[in-house]
């Protein structure tokens, strides 16, 4: 297949994407690229508290998917999965969105599935009781995260978080996650 | 008790630990790739300066955190019960939280953290420091 970047482009524009990168997520691209994104808000009329929450929700995201490759090093999918990272800050007539995808195994989809339909059944309050729990909750060290990501997106969301699974075969699905400031 | 001292970087703040004046300070951005890792040293820090501490003596810590990712969050929700515990027992524990006025999310978190705490913990916008 020919490289057509114009093409490529033009989808990237179609779809609002202001921003995006695709490939293996280090913890200095999410770094660099975070400040690039601040950077490129600072010069778009959006306030100061809409440019923190898309950098946070920006670095939730890739951090979450740099986490998932982490625990996924040693399986036989691994290579795949950390290679799979995906993340675009865009904007549609909503607001500032960001959206980011990766392979996930099959196995891993159902826990994922529910915990994303738990987070968008509640309101502002019960996002943070449930937020404030995980909080105080004891975790172990070795834990790849505190399990707070998720719901502190969609408390910084303005609207439901959107995701989707697209199935690829038996062990594996891209997952998608899209979620508007 | 020596002095803890780790320089800041792009993800990681700075923090001075100073058993001197009885000083503390956790400055910057917190969003590293292993919270737990980073702040495990300071943890231990932490539980060998209250567990000398005394009475009287009265210990400042001085917070400015632009920006605090989820993980960094829990950590600093263990480390503020630290001083909680050690409030409760007696020990005379000051926060004083600093923010930029013009980031609201960032004073709710600071208001978020102080919720459940019973010790004095001021919050203050950035340009107010003593």
């Amino acid at each position: 297949m020919d490289l057509n970047l114009f093409e490529l482009q033009k989808t990237l524009q179609s779809c609002g994407i202001l921003i995006s990168f695709s490939g293996r997520f280090s913890q200095e691209i999410i770094e660099e690229l975070g400040d690039a994104v601040k950077k490129y808000l600072e010069t778009e009329s959006i306030s100061q508290n809409d440019t923190y929450n898309v950098f946070s929700i920006f670095i939730e995201q890739t951090q979450n998917i740099k986490k998932y490759s982490a625990v996924k090093t040693n399986c036989l999918g691994g290579e795949k999965i950390a290679n799979s990272g995906i993340v675009t800050i865009g904007k549609t007539e909503y607001g500032h969105f960001v959206s980011s995808g990766n392979l996930m195994e099959s196995e891993d989809t159902y826990a994922l599935t529910s915990t994303l339909a738990r987070i968008n059944s509640l309101d502002k309050v019960g996002l943070k009781k449930l937020y404030k729990e995980q909080l105080k909750k004891d975790i172990s060290v070795d834990s790849p995260g505190a399990g707070l990501g998720l719901i502190d997106m969609a408390r910084k969301a303005s609207r439901p978080i959107e995701h989707s699974f697209i199935r690829l075969d038996n062990e594996f699905y891209f997952f998608t996650l899209k979620v508007y400031v | 008790m020596e002095t803890l001292y780790i320089e800041a970087t792009k993800s990681t703040p700075e923090i001075q630990f100073d058993p001197g004046n009885n000083k503390i300070s956790i400055k910057g951005q917190s969003y590293p790739e292993n919270a737990f890792k980073f702040y495990e040293p300071v943890f231990v820090w932490m539980d060998a300066y209250l567990k000398q501490l005394e009475q009287e003596v009265v210990v400042e810590l001085y917070f400015n955190m632009p920006y605090i990712n989820t993980s960094s969050s829990k950590c600093m929700m263990m480390f503020l019960e630290k001083l909680d515990v050690a409030h409760q027992t007696g020990k005379k524990i000051m926060i004083r939280w600093y923010y930029d006025r013009e980031n609201e999310t960032a004073l709710e978190c600071a208001e978020e953290f102080k919720e459940d705490l019973t010790l004095p913990f001021e919050i203050n916008p950035l340009g107010e420091e003593p």
